[in-house]
């Protein structure tokens, strides 16, 4: 099994769940031989499944989505002249549901790594994912990655960003103590409430989280994983293959007048370069 | 530290949701109680293969977790060419499966009718059809009260899964807006008291039912 590279607030047992429900799914080939792009546009509405619990790139706020990605795929609507409509999803549930069909594509955003590009279509990356470190605000014990030597950190189970704390903390003179959350949402009530010192996660989030509360957390910089890249994702098949050209295409347009670096500005607090197209994941 | 405003800015958005999970769980029992007679009835006929399909039929939905069912409804269907809409999927599963509970809750109270009873109305002349309708179901429906309103609060808790198939309910807007707001204590001490409050009234429908519906005047 691949790494997950995102929290859930569901078990691990309803991941496997889902994924052994749909096992069969993989290899039957589903009956969507027509082109998805032109189904999309016959029916005017590009239908995009996520998780509405991934701030800043989806979250609720006063009961609506709120986030970069309702954002992006207004400017993706736009482009390609279709209505977008978003259905929220446990993450354990959201790439199955892509290959049964029930979306066109998936919003999230996940990591790029290695083994799910063997499996799925990722779009060109929308945000740096490298992992960072999260501190208490004004905690001067941490002042680099490296400080967390011997500390408690924490991060999501079954992630990539716990993989990549594990691996960095190897490379340290006494490996933190890692202390391993359902969800990432309560690893950063424990750092609050400062029963761990640090909460290892991709900087996009945690950077949006120190935006939104700067006086109880910081960041650390610099990220100190391996250089990764957020992507939306799509099927792999030929049918869905005009579609994320042309979702590409848009993201790759909005790269080069600038509306994306805005976004970035927007949610992040700052902008982030990326590659028009990742070929070859680092992790 | 508790943020009380956060409670009273979320409950608006909460109580919203939990119309959903009443309708949601409601409809599911109020479709689940007619399978449930039409099994229960097919497991109390003489055919064999009536009984059959009920036994099979309530092995089935009460040997299968709901989740997994709900995730077989919503991602396997498909490959048969059965696309339903997530709505479908979520009412469609708890009926049929709180329906393989009711089959046999209904089973027993019909059992717990003394035959005495049935042989006395015979004799005064009721038909068959009498005796179902005026006498059997009436004090199976009664007998088993205390155990349909069990399975209808089980049935609001239960609808807390049918977030897998993408339809939003209490459980699910709960989540969301814990971890949107990174403040899960009151928000889900609030969905719980929400889930606390439909239940309790349930009950307490039940319980008037129970007593405007005695048993001493049945019998």
């Amino acid at each position: 099994m691949t790494h997950l590279t995102r929290r859930s607030a569901v078990s691990r047992a309803l991941r496997l769940a889902a994924l052994g429900a749909v096992a069969s799914l993989a290899f039957t080939g589903l009956a969507r031989a027509e082109d998805l792009l032109a189904k999309v546009k016959a029916k005017g509405e590009l239908t995009v499944g996520t998780e509405f619990q991934f701030a800043p790139f989806d979250f609720v706020e006063d009961g609506k989505q709120s986030g970069m990605n309702k954002e992006i795929f207004a400017e993706i609507g736009k482009e390609l002249g279709v209505k977008v409509s978003f259905l929220d999803l446990p993450w354990p549930s959201v790439l199955p549901g892509l290959e049964a069909g029930k979306f066109d594509m998936v919003a999230g955003p996940a990591t790029i790594t290695k083994a799910r590009m063997e499996r799925y279509r990722f779009t060109s990356p929308i945000a740096n994912a490298t992992v960072a470190i999260l501190k208490k605000k004004g905690d001067a014990s941490i002042t680099k990655p490296e400080d967390i030597a011997g500390k408690k950190v924490g991060s999501a189970k079954a992630t990539a960003q716990l993989a990549q704390l594990q691996e960095f903390g190897k490379t340290l003179p006494t490996p933190p103590v890692v202390q391993e959350y359902v969800d990432f949402s309560q690893s950063y009530a424990d750092l609050g409430a400062g029963r761990i010192v640090a909460v290892a996660n991709s900087l996009p989030n945690i950077a949006y989280l120190a935006k939104t509360k700067p006086n109880v957390f910081e960041v650390v910089e610099p990220p100190f994983g391996k250089p990764v890249y957020f992507g939306f994702i799509g099927s792999k098949g030929e049918d869905a293959k005009s579609l994320m050209d042309a979702v590409d295409a848009v993201l790759v347009k909005m790269k080069h007048d600038g509306r994306l670096a805005a976004l970035q500005k927007k949610w992040f607090g700052t902008e982030m370069a990326t590659p028009d197209q990742v070929t070859e994941a680092s992790f | 530290m508790f943020d009380f405003n956060l409670i009273i800015k979320s409950l608006p958005m909460l109580l919203e949701a939990s119309v959903w999970t009443v309708v949601y769980s409601l409809t599911s029992v109020a479709i689940g109680f007619c399978i449930g007679t039409l099994m229960c009835a097919a497991g109390l006929s003489a055919s064999r293969l009536g009984r059959g399909i009920s036994a099979f039929y309530v092995s089935f939905f009460r040997g299968v977790p709901l989740l997994v069912q709900l995730l077989i409804s919503y991602y396997c269907l498909p490959l048969i060419g059965v696309n339903v809409p997530s709505s479908v999927a979520a009412v469609g599963t708890l009926a049929l499966c709180t329906g393989a509970y009711l089959a046999e809750i209904l089973r027993g109270g019909f059992l717990g009718i003394s035959p005495g009873l049935i042989e006395a109305a015979r004799m005064v002349g009721l038909s068959r059809r009498q005796i179902l309708t005026r006498i059997e179901v009436p004090l199976a429906v009664r007998l088993t009260l205390p155990a349909l309103v069990n399975e209808t609060t089980m049935m609001v808790k239960a609808s807390s899964l049918i977030s897998v198939v993408g339809v939003l309910e209490l459980t699910r807007l709960a989540q969301n807006i814990a971890t949107s707001t990174f403040q899960p204590l009151e928000i889900y001490l609030t969905a719980g008291a929400i889930y606390f409050v439909i239940n309790g009234a349930i009950t307490l429908l039940g319980q008037l039912a129970e007593s405007r519906f005695r048993l001493e005047t049945a019998r």
